[in-house]
């Protein structure tokens, strides 16, 4: 009897799984036929233009909203923002690929993820070459041509067009800073060597420089999945950028830079340091929260994180301790041997891609848009967004209220951080110069200038996140974190490091670094 | 602990006894990790915003304010949201109740013939569920898409709650319908006013999963609702948590005494609450009828 009834079940169950797979099949060739229909009908009869951008629990921009109307004003085309979970981009990109699906895609909106590569290969998205320099030439002349020749570059169907509005930071923004109070509370110069930069560590580990009494102080260190270590891997010379190793040219050919004999002598330090007690022996458990806490409580001696930010840390340390701190820019360091310096890092992905339509008036509207998006004069105004919702006007000058998700709309149009200049940060940095901040702001304004002394580009800015997405190990570094970590706790030798290479290699390592190279040529071409 | 003190019939051997203490204090231990995060999450809620940036809270608030429960009371705009999570929950769980009972019941009379058939389309959908396109795209065609009715619809028939429920009716003694049968009671009249009534375990059971379910929704929201005033409680909690990138704005000086931090902790907080308090009442139910439904499901 049971027998028999488990056959059927099992013929059951195959029935209906072979239903299951034809029903999927009819599914899929259904949505690609609305895609098509859908798109045409949508261009033709919405007024509006639709971008999707990263929004961070702040309130959407509906249709006769109070930012919908400070756009319309400036721009004199309305824009529209549902609101779309960011979470790492992660929620963004899953409803973002459910409304492509739906044949609806938004008119304009943040590539994330590679996703654009698809997308262009099948002419979903609109070919800006000949458009930006004729209808948005503000945006044309903002972003410099280079870099524009690394987006026509990074074109996958290889016709050198231009689809994308990058992501541009002309400034190192990334850097090293150290409490200049404790040096001078003990009576120390700032460290210009590696040997000098050591006895520094030391000496915030053994000499009280916080003068509590006790000793708290952390000397350096940094986050989880050893992020935020530019202070220690830039003075090997490694293209790092905020813990994701960058390629670089290494023995005179691009290079993953997680593989090179700097990353192997640099991890070897390292441990050193992290066994002498000079790193934070909780470094590799830290996330954001516990890392910039040690920092606001005053314990750390030397991290790397936004010299133009530091005003937050030094007032944060101000109110928690007392202690009005002096936070002083890291000269780069160099490892004997090799040339340190801060990653800068020029390319910052994609800002914006174009839904494709034939609809030329459509095409008008999304371009004026865009030209204002790259029009200067106007990143003042867009920064400081409606007045009441995102700002106040403090002695006739407009200043950000602080930010608030529940009662402000998402700024739909951020200029001033995708195509990010030290000029205009320095000129925001001085609206805040007030008597009570001035001690602190002006400790930004300062570092965040005498960073770029130290920073520096590398080869391999600008890869476009295809060439690693079929090995999504290396694109999360999954393998290097584990042995990165491993290693500076002393958990392994150094000796593994060399097994690291190979497993790295032999793990889709040689075909990305191929893929790597060729990009590279081609873009040097 | 009862049993030691009142002397049971069965004499417990030393054995037995290292043993159940043993039992406990894992028991005790488990209980005990898993209120810490929320007893953590409850301190960082009421600390001030100087703790919160120095990382400082562990079990105790430091620097007690009632700053974060009072801005998001107030003007963290998550009552329309919780009405409208309060408002699906129930809705859905009476509706769901109500279809579960409605098709249990049938399914589990063995002179129903077609019982068999159907419970095989049942058990169909708990070994396969649609991609996530195509469902998406199916649901957004029947009007679903930025639609309250997308907190409720989808939620109100699962497989394995009506099999559980299925096999509970399957179990009530039959003598009783015949019973009343003979006394003239109609089908409808034995399903309201004989089973049901003594079906409370398991309705209590199978409610308190849907209702966990729907006050929970997480997924469905996000896929098909873009519009903020339809928002239920979870999205809006998530809105709350979301913190920002590295790269903050330059603005004038935080005078608030919260931080992001203790905020998205007091939302967490305030959206567990209910359920908290909800589920000691259910709990005795719960516990029986799961039992009950599943020993031959």
């Amino acid at each position: 009897m049971k027998k028999r009834y488990a056959k059927k079940l099992m013929s059951a169950t195959l029935a209906s799984v072979m239903v299951m797979s034809m029903l999927s099949g009819c599914g899929s060739a259904d949505s690609k036929s609305t895609e098509a229909t859908e798109q045409t009908a949508e261009a033709s009869t919405d007024e509006d233009i639709e971008i999707w951008s990263t929004n961070n629990g702040y309130l959407p921009v509906e249709a006769g909203s109070e930012l919908y109307n400070f756009y319309k004003d400036i721009i004199g085309v309305g824009i529209v923002q549902p609101y779309v979970e960011w979470n790492g981009g992660e929620t963004y990109l899953e409803q973002l690929n459910l409304r492509i699906a739906a044949g609806d895609m938004p008119d304009m909106f943040t590539p994330w993820n590679g996703v654009e590569t698809e997308l262009i290969a099948n002419g979903a998205l609109l070919d800006l070459t000949d458009l930006l320099p004729e209808k948005a030439p503000h945006l044309w002349e903002s972003i410099p041509e280079d870099v524009w020749d690394a987006v026509k570059a990074n074109d996958p169907t290889g016709q050198n067009r231009i689809y994308v509005i990058p992501q541009v930071m002309s400034y190192g923004r990334n850097g090293a800073m150290i409490r200049k109070d404790w040096l001078d509370n003990l009576g120390l110069d700032m460290p210009t060597t590696q040997e000098e930069f050591v006895e520094v560590l030391r000496a915030f580990k053994n000499d009280d420089p916080n003068g509590n009494g006790v000793a708290d102080e952390i000397p350096t260190g940094g986050r989880a999945e050893a992020r935020w270590m530019g202070q220690l891997f830039g003075q090997y010379g490694i293209a790092m950028w905020e813990g994701y190793p960058q390629w670089d040219i290494y023995d005179g050919e691009l290079t993953y830079s997680a593989v090179t004999k700097n990353m192997r002598d640099c991890l070897e330090w390292m441990s050193g340091l992290y066994a002498e007690g000079l790193l934070d022996p909780e470094t590799f458990l830290n996330d954001k929260a516990a890392w910039d806490g040690k920092i606001n409580s005053g314990v750390v001696g030397i991290w790397e994180h936004l010299p133009q930010e530091c005003y937050n840390y030094a007032e944060n340390i101000y109110n928690g301790t007392g202690v009005k701190p002096e936070i002083a820019v890291l000269p780069a360091i160099s490892a004997p041997g090799y040339e340190g310096y801060y990653t800068m890092h020029q390319m910052n992905g994609g800002g914006f891609v174009v839904a494709n339509t034939d609809d030329e008036a459509k095409i008008d509207r999304i371009m004026k848009v865009l030209d204002a998006y790259g029009n200067q004069d106007l990143w003042m105004k867009f920064y400081n967004g409606v007045e009441g919702m995102h700002s106040e006007v403090v002695n006739g000058e407009s200043v950000r209220l602080p930010d608030d998700p529940s009662t402000q709309q998402n700024l739909v149009l951020v200029p001033f951080n995708q195509i990010a200049t030290i000029d205009f940060q320095v000129n925001v940095l001085s609206s805040q110069l007030t008597d009570d901040r001035a001690w602190a702001v002006s400790q930004a304004i300062e570092n965040v200038q005498e960073n770029q002394k130290y920073v520096k580009s590398f080869a391999g800015d600008g890869m476009p996140e295809s060439i690693t997405s079929d090995y999504p190990d290396i694109a999360n570094r999954t393998l290097y974190i584990e042995y990165a970590t491993k290693i500076i706790t002393g958990e392994y030798s150094i000796d593994k490091f060399d097994e690291f290479v190979e497993k790295w290699y032999a793990t889709g390592g040689t075909e990305v670094t191929e893929k790597a190279r060729e990009w590279y040529a081609k873009k040097a071409q | 602990m009862k049993a030691y003190t009142k002397k049971s019939h069965v004499r417990e051997s030393a054995n037995d006894k290292i043993f159940g203490f043993v039992i406990s204090l894992i028991l005790i231990l488990f209980a005990v990790i898993t209120a810490i995060p929320l007893i953590s999450e409850a301190a960082v809620s009421l600390s001030s915003k100087t703790a919160s940036q120095m990382n400082q809270i562990n079990l105790l608030p430091v620097g007690f304010t009632f700053d974060s429960w009072k801005y998001l009371f107030m003007k963290g705009k998550i009552w329309t949201p919780f009405l409208i999570s309060v408002s699906s929950t129930v809705l859905g769980v009476a509706i769901a109740l109500l279809l579960n009972v409605l098709m249990a019941y049938p399914l589990s009379k063995t002179e129903f013939r077609p019982s068999k058939y159907i419970m095989l389309f049942v058990v169909f959908t708990m070994v396969f569920a649609a991609p996530k396109v195509p469902y998406f795209l199916t649901l957004r065609s029947y009007g679903l898409y930025n639609n309250y009715w997308v907190l409720i619809l989808p939620h109100i028939m699962t497989a394995y709650n009506l099999i559980i429920v299925r096999t509970f009716f399957k179990q009530f003694p039959r003598e009783l319908e015949e019973a009343a049968m003979i006394d003239g009671c109609g089908k409808f009249r034995i399903l309201l006013q004989i089973v049901l009534p003594a079906s409370k375990a398991v309705l209590a059971t199978v409610g308190l999963f849907y209702g966990v379910t729907m006050w929970n929704q997480y997924e469905h929201p996000m896929m098909f609702i873009q519009n903020m005033n339809l928002f239920p409680l979870q999205m809006k909690i998530r809105t709350i948590v979301d913190g920002g990138g590295e790269l903050q704005a330059v603005t004038m000086a935080q005078t608030a005494n919260y931080t992001s931090a203790t905020l998205s902790a007091a939302a967490v907080v305030f959206a567990i609450l209910p359920v908290l308090v909800a589920y000691p009442w259910i709990q005795k139910y719960f516990a029986k009828g799961a039992m009950l439904g599943s020993v031959k499901g």
